[in-house]
């Protein structure tokens, strides 16, 4: 029963970790996700409480096909656990499957955090309870496509908590008027650079005859960059070096023949270079380890057990055991009993006794002798 | 078409799930067979599960080393925990070789002395101890936290031998490995 009690109290404080272990309270990082990333960060969506987050979603009036445009998230009304960390997605549908933009045919070109994905990451300051975060993102084809934004978070306690936009933010994308200056439809804007090193852009473009470039940190001072052509439609600029891991946004003005065009923001993240090692070396460690523990192990499990594994030589055992068969049999019953004295048995002898020490009162042991 | 991401995570699920089961079982198989836990009829069973879960860690070590390498961002080993990584799981895989080579040539002779039942156990346990590390440090790696965060592992800094110490250890332990595994198949022929 007392066993019993014990077994059900251990599962029990088993199933109750579990709950305070259904979230990730440390985030997942910016990435591609579908909502809720599948069901994977917060554990079973059934879990999560309602966010009282309110969201909402812009973006320009007009939006061309293969012309970059910037949608932006707002949410306020946000209510977070300690380590103020929210989770923000960009959706095009709210099954938790396959509902990215680039599931919808959009390209998320550039982020807010410096990459090129649907979900972000982000941690509070203190007191703050509302964020906007903007994506630049580029239509592939024409037609109407509906935009959702969705929210995930902590709380007080160790509950989950999920939010999304009321209503879907439906855009149209409509063909590109001819002539209109613009980003070549095959450009990718760079999303990160190296620290300590100035970074030079190469731009493309089509129907633009001559381009300004603005870039501006994280202050909001917003600077101009001189911009060389290299071709037709080819661009070139640099932007200074970056001395710490921040973030700068820039974006060019086109002139042409139609009429003059801003791109959005684009964010470029710098970093410090990649951490580098001679990967022969780190395999050839690795196999290394691999065979000597191996070969440490057996050799000394062979060592320790070898006390009691019989070498082909050795007959040790095999003598033993004969000695002590040998031991094991009472002397008398190597000799046959003697035969009784004429006067018949000793005095008070039992014939049990007689057979067994006969021969010892026939030497005299026991005060007898042979006549 | 199943990405590498995806792979990686169904393999390190397996590969944690049977090492976690076998550290439980040699833990048990140590306490049975140093006479603190009085259960005679659990010492084969637990025998069995322990190398059983071990031997099937193992067949999926690699894939699951070889769908993280392709699954990391980035080219290659561009992360002091990514190369941690593949010495841990190499160490772990070492010592669950060793292990299973012990088990499988000297068979329950592994169980015969404290001494051997002492080092048989360990190995094993070291190789869970290995593998959660491993998983502990892809924790880290992915998410910026693990459970072992307690400890504060430095999983930043490498340990890494020159060269020629590597070499020169793949060749001591490549002939420790042919000279045990003689060892141990003329020792089988007396029976």
């Amino acid at each position: 029963m007392k066993s019993r009690f014990h077994t059900v109290f251990v599962l029990s404080l088993l199933l109750t970790c579990s709950a305070f272990g259904a979230a990730e309270p440390g985030g997942n990082g910016d990435s591609i996700q579908d909502m809720q990333c599948g069901g994977a960060c917060h554990g079973d969506a059934s879990i999560n409480e309602t966010s009282s987050a309110i969201l909402s979603l812009s973006s320009p009036e007009t939006i061309y096909v293969g012309i970059p445009t910037t949608l932006t998230l707002t949410a306020t009304n946000l209510e977070t656990s300690s380590t103020r960390l929210i989770g923000l997605f960009l959706l095009t549908d709210t099954t938790g499957h396959s509902d990215t933009p680039q599931d919808a045919g959009w390209e998320v070109l550039s982020d807010a955090n410096g990459g090129a994905v649907n979900y972000l990451e982000q941690t509070l300051t203190p007191g703050q309870n509302e964020t906007s975060i903007s994506w630049v993102i580029r239509a592939s084809t024409l037609g109407s496509t509906t935009f959702y934004a969705a929210i995930h978070h902590g709380g007080g306690d160790s509950s989950p908590f999920f939010g999304t936009t009321a209503t879907g933010f439906e855009v149209s994308v409509e063909p590109v008027p001819e002539n209109l200056p613009r980003l070549a439809a095959d450009f990718t804007p760079p999303t990160l650079r190296t620290l300590d090193s100035p970074t030079e852009l190469n731009i493309q473009t089509q129907f633009t005859d001559s381009i300004q470039f603005e870039w501006k940190s994280e202050d909001g001072l917003i600077s101009n960059a001189l911009v060389n052509s290299t071709g037709d439609n080819s661009w070139r600029t640099t932007i200074p070096a970056a001395l710490q891991p921040t973030t700068v946004q820039w974006r060019v003005i086109l002139e042409g023949e139609g009429p003059e065009q801003t791109t959005p923001w684009f964010t470029l993240a710098a970093e410090e270079s990649s951490w580098e090692v001679s990967e022969n070396a780190v395999y050839l460690q690795a196999f290394a380890l691999l065979f000597m523990i191996a070969g440490i192990v057996i050799t000394l499990q062979i060592r320790f057990t070898s006390t009691s594994t019989p070498s082909k030589y050795d007959e040790t055992p095999l003598i033993l055991e004969e000695l002590a068969l040998t031991d094991a049999q009472p002397p008398s019953q190597e000799l046959a009993p003697p035969p009784l004295p004429a006067t018949g048995l000793p005095t008070d002898w039992t014939k049990a006794q007689w057979d067994a020490y006969g021969h010892d009162y026939l030497a005299g042991k026991y005060g007898g002798g042979q006549v | 078409m199943i990405s590498s991401e995806t792979l990686h995570v169904v393999t390190t699920e397996l590969v944690v799930g049977a090492f976690s089961v076998a550290g439980l079982s040699f833990t048990l198989c140590l306490l049975l067979h140093l006479g603190i836990l009085k259960q005679p009829s659990w010492t084969s069973v637990f025998d069995h599960v322990a190398h059983f879960t071990l031997a099937f860690g193992l067949v999926a070590t690699p894939f699951a080393i070889l769908s993280g390498l392709s699954s990391a961002p980035g080219e290659g080993l561009n992360s002091p925990i990514l190369v941690n990584k593949m010495f841990l799981s190499m160490t772990g895989f070492g010592f669950a070789l060793g292990c299973l080579i012990s088990r499988w040539r000297l068979g329950g002779k592994v169980w015969s002395t404290t001494k051997s039942v002492v080092l048989h156990s360990s190995s094993g346990l070291a190789a869970v101890g290995s593998m959660l590390l491993t998983a502990s440090a892809g924790g880290t790696f992915t998410r910026g936290e693990s459970l072992l965060d307690i400890f504060h592992l430095p999983y930043e800094q490498v340990l890494l031998f020159p060269v020629l110490v590597s070499v020169i250890g793949l060749l001591l332990g490549a002939t420790m490995l042919v000279l045990s595994w003689k060892r141990m198949n003329s020792s089988s022929t007396v029976h």
